[in-house]
């Protein structure tokens, strides 16, 4: 009977579409997570050198340097980006002395920071590859949340790391 | 912490990944994290406790060479078991692009993974063939590590992802504690005495072994005592041949020797000489000379120089030039107090490179990785930063 494995072939094709449609459905939605997470995560560590730097600029280098980190502190989302970089280039004006526990928060709060803006960089760039291909998005698998974004700052690491002398 | 490691590589054999992983694996635990390193091994094969043999390893050619490596359904099944019963904060795997291990921790993997990537290897021809493969492997992976320039260049170009520079790491208490070779490295006055060091394959043009035979051939005739301490792989005869007659007792061979006896040779040398035509990415073995605390002479190579704090921890001589080097080794080995002000540099350039601060550096990574999947900020005092 010519029609039953006509019917077999077709369900296992059908059968296989579907088991990579959902394993697809997951990929997407995992990317998109994980962008999130990285995203919450340089959120804080954005926060954390910024009130690190205005405890130090409390205690030693004064208004700029605390101006600067007010203002990463209270930017509007779309203002961020420029804030931060506006941040990180008053800090490398100031000389930070790694004995100083102040200073040393900041170095380090500025290390962990470059750590996690190189992360979520790199977590976005899958999450927007993923969803860029062209079946999701003939399916529009998880349009109903934006696409991940890139946070655009220069690398906030202040010195470069002893070992590497330029 | 709870750190899983994986390496793809079988511990029967010596190698720089797998040396790589053992000492990073004896630094984060005497930096008080609990780690378990899983690896190719035989059952019976002496390892130390922290590692969970992975079953043997079959030799496959693979990508150009013979690799030993342990890929398969029962593999497989092991990873899975070893992960769900280590119950780690994060998974550490090297190499994760060779068919290994490795990558089937990758694949099985739920929570943070750090990739940390040796070779300069573009990617490999079995995974050229399958893409797609790659995207996949590489997508678990939260963060990733580099431990050359010319590796994380590799990252950038070629994987269309960035990667933090971590160099390899020296165990320094293990050469600055090493015994010197009986007799040696004796006395080294005004004009006479003195110990020179080299160890690699003295036949391999790129370690520029002819530059330091001219330099020392033409130095030993004017200067009585002066020795020669060679080690590396290589037949004695082809050695000695390269000598005239009269200066070969002058010259000691040891041979392939073993990491222990390493360290004992580089305490056994007055000055320690890499002269170099290229080919060198990093200078692994500067930096365990100057951890040695031997003073080091050295080609003017960009790999070099950055080792050695640009001339600051040890002395350059132009790449090639064999008279260039000779009167660098006469002013040295005439010169102690300079030769101690350069090892009094080299102990703080080393520092930077000792496994104990190079694996709180990996930490950070673990902690960003962590941070990464889950959302949450880990405080420096929880991940042994402080």
């Amino acid at each position: 009977m010519p029609g039953m494995w006509w019917w077999v072939g077709a369900s296992l094709v059908v059968g296989l579409l579907a088991a990579y449609l959902t394993w697809t459905v997951g990929r997407v939605e995992r990317l998109r997570v994980r962008a999130e997470s990285a995203a919450r995560a340089l959120d804080a560590h954005l926060l954390r050198r910024a009130a690190a730097a205005a405890v130090l600029a409390e205690r030693r280098y004064g208004v700029e340097l605390y101006a600067a980190a007010r203002i990463a502190l209270d930017a509007e989302p779309e203002e961020r980006e420029a804030a931060e970089n506006d941040l990180t280039r008053q800090l490398r004006a100031v000389r930070l002395d790694p004995a100083d526990p102040d200073c040393e928060a900041v170095i380090a709060a500025s290390r962990r920071l470059a750590l996690a803006r190189q992360v979520h960089t790199d977590l976005v760039r899958d999450a927007r590859a993923a969803r860029g291909r062209r079946l999701v998005r003939l399916l529009r698998m998880g349009h109903r949340h934006p696409w991940p974004r890139y946070f655009d700052i220069d690398d906030p690491t202040l010195a470069l790391p002893a070992d590497v002398p330029a | 912490m709870r750190i899983g490691i994986v390496c793809p590589y079988s511990f029967d054999v010596p190698g720089g990944v797998q040396n790589h992983v053992m000492d990073l694996a004896e630094a984060l635990i005497g930096l008080g994290h609990e780690v378990s390193v899983f690896a190719p091994a035989d059952e019976d094969s002496p390892l130390p406790p922290y590692v969970v043999p992975a079953g043997r390893a079959l030799p496959l050619p693979y990508n150009g060479s013979v690799a030993r490596i342990a890929f398969g359904p029962v593999s497989t099944a092991r990873v899975r078991r070893w992960i769900t019963r280590g119950d780690f904060d994060v998974l550490h795997v090297h190499e994760p692009l060779t068919m290994s291990v490795s990558m089937l921790a990758v694949l099985s993997a739920r929570g943070p993974v750090v990739a940390t990537f040796h070779t300069a290897m573009t990617r490999s021809r079995v995974l050229a063939a399958a893409q797609g493969v790659l995207q996949i492997v590489l997508e678990r992976i939260t963060a990733r590590i580099a431990v050359s320039a010319l590796a994380r260049k590799v990252q950038v170009e070629h994987m269309d992802g960035g990667a933090v520079e971590i160099p390899n790491g020296v165990t320094v208490a293990k050469f600055s504690h090493a015994t010197p070779l009986p007799g040696w490295p004796g006395e080294c006055d005004l004009g006479e005495g003195g110990t020179l060091g080299f160890l690699g394959r003295f036949t391999e043009a790129r370690k520029g072994f002819p530059i330091l035979r001219d330099a020392f051939v033409e130095l030993a005739r004017s200067r009585p005592g002066l020795r020669l301490l060679v080690a590396g792989p290589g037949d004695p005869d082809d050695l000695f041949d390269r000598f005239p007659a009269e200066l070969r007792d002058r010259v000691t061979f040891l041979g392939l020797v073993s990491e222990e006896d390493k360290a004992r040779m580089l305490r056994s040398v007055h000055l320690y000489v890499a002269p170099n035509t290229g080919g060198e990415s990093f200078g692994m073995i500067l930096t365990e000379a100057l951890a040695a605390g031997t003073t080091v002479v050295a080609s003017d190579l960009d790999a070099f120089r950055r080792v050695l704090d640009g001339g600051r921890a040890g002395l350059l001589f132009p790449t090639g030039d064999a008279v260039a080097l000779r009167a660098a080794l006469v002013g040295l080995l005439d010169d102690p107090a300079r030769r101690a002000a350069l090892t009094a540099c080299g102990d703080q350039v080393v520092a930077h490179f000792d496994w104990p601060v190079v694996a709180r550096r990996v930490l950070e990574v673990y902690a960003a990785a962590i941070e990464a999947t889950d959302g949450r900020v880990i405080d420096q005092e929880w991940a042994g930063l402080g």
